[in-house]
């Protein structure tokens, strides 16, 4: 009935994508948007691309306003989305590539010259002649960022580049955009709802939910703050009182055998030391708090006086970002 | 100099697709060349009946079906494909990657594609104004074959921008398929002379949808038959019609919201 209804008397209303956003990204900065699906990512990126017009507020990248789309800026920039591809399905990745070597006027030489690394560092090689239909999904995932960075672009938009990859194709592609920026200092742009290309790949990373910006700034500092400990987990040989481990940390857990501590980071060498020559352990091992939980919080909203802080922002080295 | 580069580009890429599936291209060709005949017979069966129609012979007006046939494997050939294309694209967002794009947006959304096929009833066409050519004993003076390359091409200008301002509705309402379809049925008309039609139907068939500009007035032209007023309106229709949809790409494609990653 709802559909019915919507067919044929549609009511518009308007749904504010995103919402005093702000942010200012050095060049060379590796950046990481994190948030659940639907929270603003893909729309701030449209705007950066010059996509979609805000219809308030103002976007500068390059020194230029995106939505102008002066082909001065577009040629600096490019847009890798992994739901959607810019390969011709039916004709192999490398006529793509001689397209797009016209459209942004790439000499010759340089071409050349760009596709011989990025074949080296992605192993192209045989897949740029295979028609595009015949390549598995992790195959067309390495042309497309390929054919997104033939005209050596200086920001590298990346909106899910590693959706619905296997882990070892997930890891090649994050060595390779962090191998990209260590070399050509580019500027990434990064969202992914996958943890783990943000943690391997950005120093600096902007939660955002519903529109807002729940964090910016360093993504260790966020760590201290949220999860200023490790997590300690234990074997024991034999059952040991749960009383006597209160000295080492805070005890998540404890059964006797088993038991998990939370121990402050600064103390956590030391903490184990004792516990060592203290206790009989069969096995120790020490974990970072999942980095899931401690974005978890901050979308909760349970880390106090985040907001947009700004002043958090380190300067951030590209350099050290692999 | 870089459009023409990337034109032939195109054209290449186009043609290594259409090799790709050659059982399809040649069904496709096959198809093109069967329905001129369809058109040619029925046009041909109705003048068993009567000697004239709206004031034009069966051979003049076999003139207007070779344009009719011949427009309609332009469309198939260039428009076909490349609206069909953008509908998608906006439906599923990748016209961000043409948007991305430093060259003229309008440019490459609409001359990306090609369905080689419509060549062949582009030659149907052509074939049927040489056999109408034939029977009539005539062959075209100068002035009106010169005549007929501007009302030719004003014809193909005014098509490429009703099938642009087709498009670009697909920005606002994007699911828009049907309404290609519905011009190809309007556009049946136009393998009749206009002057067929009486009242209002001519009027609308000459001032709203102009296809009176696209087989008739060309026919005419070619024919000898041409005012120098109406090959005026027609230039001054298709650089109109061209300037207008040009520019409701222009803001259709600022209207765009794209599709979600």
């Amino acid at each position: 009935m709802g559909s019915l209804r919507a067919f044929v008397a549609r009511k518009y209303r308007t749904v504010k994508a995103v919402d005093d956003v702000s942010f200012d990204i050095e060049a060379g900065e590796m950046v990481g948007f994190l948030g659940p699906n639907g929270a603003g990512k893909t729309t701030t990126l449209k705007v950066l691309s010059g996509l979609l017009y805000p219809t308030s507020g103002t976007a500068t990248v390059l020194g230029f306003t995106p939505h102008k789309r002066e082909p001065a800026y577009l040629k600096q920039f490019t847009l890798v989305m992994g739901q959607k591809q810019q390969l011709l399905w039916d004709l192999p990745a490398i006529e793509t590539f001689l397209i797009n070597q016209a459209i942004y006027e790439i000499p010759r030489d340089q071409y050349a010259a760009t596709l011989k690394e990025l074949d080296q560092l992605l192993d192209l090689g045989p897949l740029l002649k295979k028609q595009v239909r015949k390549l598995s999904l992790g195959e067309r995932m390495k042309c497309e960022l390929a054919a997104a960075l033939l005209h050596r672009p200086k920001v590298l938009f990346l909106d899910e580049p590693t959706i619905g990859l296997d882990v070892t194709m997930q890891v090649r592609i994050r060595d390779f955009i962090a191998e990209y920026n260590r070399r050509h200092g580019a500027t990434v742009i990064l969202t992914s709802h996958y943890m783990a290309d943000v943690t391997a790949l950005c120093d600096r990373i902007i939660v955002i939910d519903k529109g807002k910006v729940l964090y910016d700034g360093n993504f260790r500092a966020l760590i201290e703050r949220v999860a200023p400990y490790k997590i300690l987990k234990l074997q024991f040989e034999q059952p040991v009182a749960c009383e006597q481990l209160a000295a080492f940390g805070d005890i998540a857990s404890c059964d006797g055998m088993t038991a998990v501590l939370h121990v402050p980071r600064s103390q956590a060498a030391e903490a184990a030391a004792r516990l060592l020559t203290q206790v009989e352990v069969d096995d120790v091992n020490f974990e970072d708090p999942p980095v899931e939980d401690i974005i978890r919080e901050v979308f909760a909203g349970r880390v106090a006086g985040l907001g947009t802080a700004h002043e958090q922002t380190p300067a951030v080295n590209p350099a050290g970002a692999g | 100099m870089r459009y023409v580069r990337l034109l032939a580009l195109f054209l290449k890429s186009n043609l290594l697709m259409e090799l790709e599936y050659r059982a399809n291209f040649v069904a496709q060709a096959a198809l093109g060349v069967l329905w001129a005949g369809v058109t040619f017979v029925s046009v041909t069966v109705f003048f068993t009946q009567t000697d004239a129609l709206g004031g034009w012979t069966y051979e003049q007006t076999l003139v207007i079906v070779a344009l009719s046939v011949l427009i309609e494997g332009g469309i198939q050939l260039l428009l076909q494909p490349n609206v069909d294309k953008i509908i998608q694209m906006v439906r599923e967002g990748t016209m961000d990657f043409v948007l991305t794009k430093p060259v003229n947006s309008q440019f490459l959304a609409t001359l990306r594609y090609a369905r080689y096929s419509g060549l062949a009833d582009m030659s149907a066409g052509v074939a049927i104004m040489l056999l109408a050519f034939i029977r009539l004993g005539y062959a075209p003076e100068p002035i009106a074959l010169a005549q007929f390359a501007v009302m030719l091409a004003a014809s193909f200008v005014i098509v490429y921008s009703i099938w642009l301002l087709m498009a670009t509705l697909s920005f606002w309402f994007v699911k828009i398929d049907n309404l290609t379809e519905l011009f190809r049925a309007l556009f049946d008309t136009a393998r009749f002379p206009v002057t067929t039609f009486s009242g209002l139907v001519r009027i609308a068939l000459t001032f709203v949808l102009p296809i009176a500009f696209m087989t008739t007035f060309p026919a005419e032209a070619v024919l000898g038959k041409l005012g120098g007023a109406t090959l005026i309106a027609a230039v001054a229709l298709a650089g109109f019609l061209f300037a207008f949809s040009a520019w409701c790409w222009r803001r259709a494609v600022l209207s765009y919201s794209s599709a979600s990653s």
